[in-house]
């Protein structure tokens, strides 16, 4: 048994189903796309492009890697292939890399396309150091949001995941300032952003960029370190729940 | 020969429900050990807890002569072992050569994707993608991936679900190849013929308990009864009256006499009617014996062995 070809294919096959899916695919890639078209570029009026660059940057890579996790793994558990492979040889790190190397794939793409669109038709200029740092984050910043629809994947039915993960990612994205700064919400609402990961990411994104806030780098990242361990932990007992289940 | 499964007093109960009450099965190498059941006797419980998808409340299981501690299964013990589950799935997405490199990579010593696609016969539909191969076809696909191993010791939980005849009997001749190679197969079905065909031992699972154990013969020898059918000028009050009869039941001119005794019944028989014709005697079908398991509740089976 070779290891690393373990988790190559996995990887591999993986991406390919998914890039066969059309349904996954074109609104995957298309949402941040279009909003960012639409309120970046075409309405944008304010001089905002660089900082929707990053907050639909933020809510660009959230989709794919929540949707892939939570609909897919619900998929597989109601359908046995994930039985199959918990019986197979294959070390179970694998399968999950694989989905995350999927989200990252998704998350590459969106932030090259929104970069793109970013550079030639909103007049957003940022030093090279910049671009990378806030493509390195974004990229980071995929975890908290692959863990989250792990949990629901292993959690949920296959019935009731695409409708849960979307009760969740459209509020978190929402109340986390990702569509209209923070500061236009209710006090209550601004408060409660505190709680989710996609604040305090695009709180980091925008740092880089100039237009954060103004708390400080530390608490942000501590904030995202902690809702990442504290997701793994939920995950974790999750999964050892799978077992529990009735056959 | 060595002793590829051991199950020991094994228990388990959901919620208060008891789905397997003091189970034990033996099985070596070399030997096809089919569990029948009718539906909801615990059958798949049995074996997601064997394999370590369930945990069992108590009990001893030995897989390939290591003991096996709550759910996990080490991963040198999953390179010996063949899995096919009843609800089994794959990526709908991938084609079926796709699949077959996915899972021959898992093997250190298995069969290449290639010699799985023919081991599943469908060199023909290599590209096909699995969501749309018949149902017979995905059966053969998952039926090929539980050997992509080479195993040692295989659970085959409902194979032939959905197979067609041709498809089927094709499925029994590799177990029965499977056999040969010295390869122990565990195996759950519905139909009484693929246990008559493939098993050595048959374990009856009612209500969690094993009611009854033996050959397919020796299942069949606990009903102390044998089946005379002829055509007969006789009523059938007249036929309840030979010697040993238990039982007469007439479907359009056909006589059936259950008799404990089917040579003193058969001499009675024809010595009052000389008009006797097609007469046959049969021993108990397989199906009887597991009806008569079966519809008795499991204590009391437990009692009378």
């Amino acid at each position: 048994m070779n290891t690393v070809a373990i988790y190559r294919k996995e990887a591999w096959y993986d991406l390919l189903s998914i890039l066969r899916t059309p349904a996954f695919v074109i609104p995957s890639l298309a949402f941040p796309v279009v909003f960012y078209v639409f309120f970046g570029v075409l309405f944008n009026s304010g001089g905002a492009s660089a900082y929707m660059l990053v907050t639909y940057g933020c809510f660009g890579i959230m989709g794919p890697a929540m949707f892939n996790f939570a609909i897919n793994i619900a998929s597989d558990r109601a359908h046995g292939w994930l039985t199959l492979k918990r019986l197979s040889p294959m070390p179970v790190p694998a399968y999950l890399l694989a989905k995350f190397i999927t989200a990252l794939m998704f998350s590459l793409v969106i932030i090259g396309l929104l970069f793109t669109l970013a550079v030639l038709f909103a007049g957003v200029k940022l030093a090279p150091s910049q671009w990378v740092l806030l493509a390195g984050i974004l990229l980071l910043g995929t975890l908290p949001f692959a863990l989250i629809g792990l949990i629901l994947g292993l959690t949920l039915s296959d019935k009731a995941a695409p409708a849960v993960v979307n009760l969740v990612y459209l509020p978190m994205a929402l109340l986390s300032g990702l569509w209209f700064p923070v500061n236009m919400l209710p006090a209550l609402l601004q408060q409660a952003s505190w709680v989710w990961p996609s604040y305090h990411l695009s709180q980091v994104g925008l740092k880089v960029v100039g237009m954060d806030q103004g708390y400080a780098l530390w608490i942000h990242l501590s904030a995202l370190t902690f809702s990442s361990l504290l997701l793994t932990i939920i995950a974790y007992w999750a999964f050892q729940r799978l077992g529990a289940a009735k056959a | 020969m060595m002793r590829a499964l051991t199950v020991n007093n094994l228990h388990k109960a959901y919620a208060g429900t008891t789905v397997l009450a003091g189970v034990d099965l033996t099985l070596d190498a070399g030997e096809v050990l089919c569990v029948l059941g009718p539906n909801g006797a615990g059958k798949t419980t049995l074996i997601s807890t064997l394999l370590g998808l369930v945990n069992a409340d108590s009990g001893e299981i030995h897989l390939l002569g290591k003991p096996q501690l709550g759910m996990t299964r080490s991963q040198a013990l999953r390179q010996q072992l063949g899995v096919m589950m009843q609800i089994g799935s794959l990526s709908a997405n991938l084609s079926v050569y796709e699949q077959c490199d996915l899972f021959s990579s898992y093997y250190a010593q298995g069969y290449s994707a290639a010699e799985l696609v023919a081991l599943a016969g469908l060199e023909a539909q290599t590209k096909q993608r699995f969501g749309r191969l018949s149902g017979g076809q995905k059966q053969r696909l998952l039926f090929a991936l539980a050997l992509a191993g080479k195993p040692q010791l295989v659970f085959l939980d409902e194979p032939t679900l959905g197979m067609d005849v041709e498809a089927r009997q094709a499925l029994w001749q590799q177990v029965k190849q499977l056999r040969q190679q010295g390869v122990a197969v565990v195996l759950t079905t519905h139909y009484l013929e693929e246990a008559e065909q493939l098993a050595d031992s048959i374990a009856v699972l009612h209500q969690g308990r094993i009611v009854a154990k033996g050959s397919p013969s020796e299942l069949k020898a606990l009903m102390q009864y044998k089946v005379v059918r002829c055509h007969s000028r006789l009523t059938d009050a007249e036929l309840a009256l030979l010697p040993a009869v238990l039982q007469v039941s007439r479907e359009q001119q056909l006589i059936t006499l259950h008799s404990h005794h089917a040579e003193q019944t058969v001499r009675a028989l024809l010595q009052i009617d000389q008009w006797v014709t097609d007469l046959e005697v049969r021993p108990v079908a397989l199906e009887q014996a597991f009806l008569h398991l079966t519809q008795t509740p499991a204590t009391q089976q437990e009692q009378a062995a």
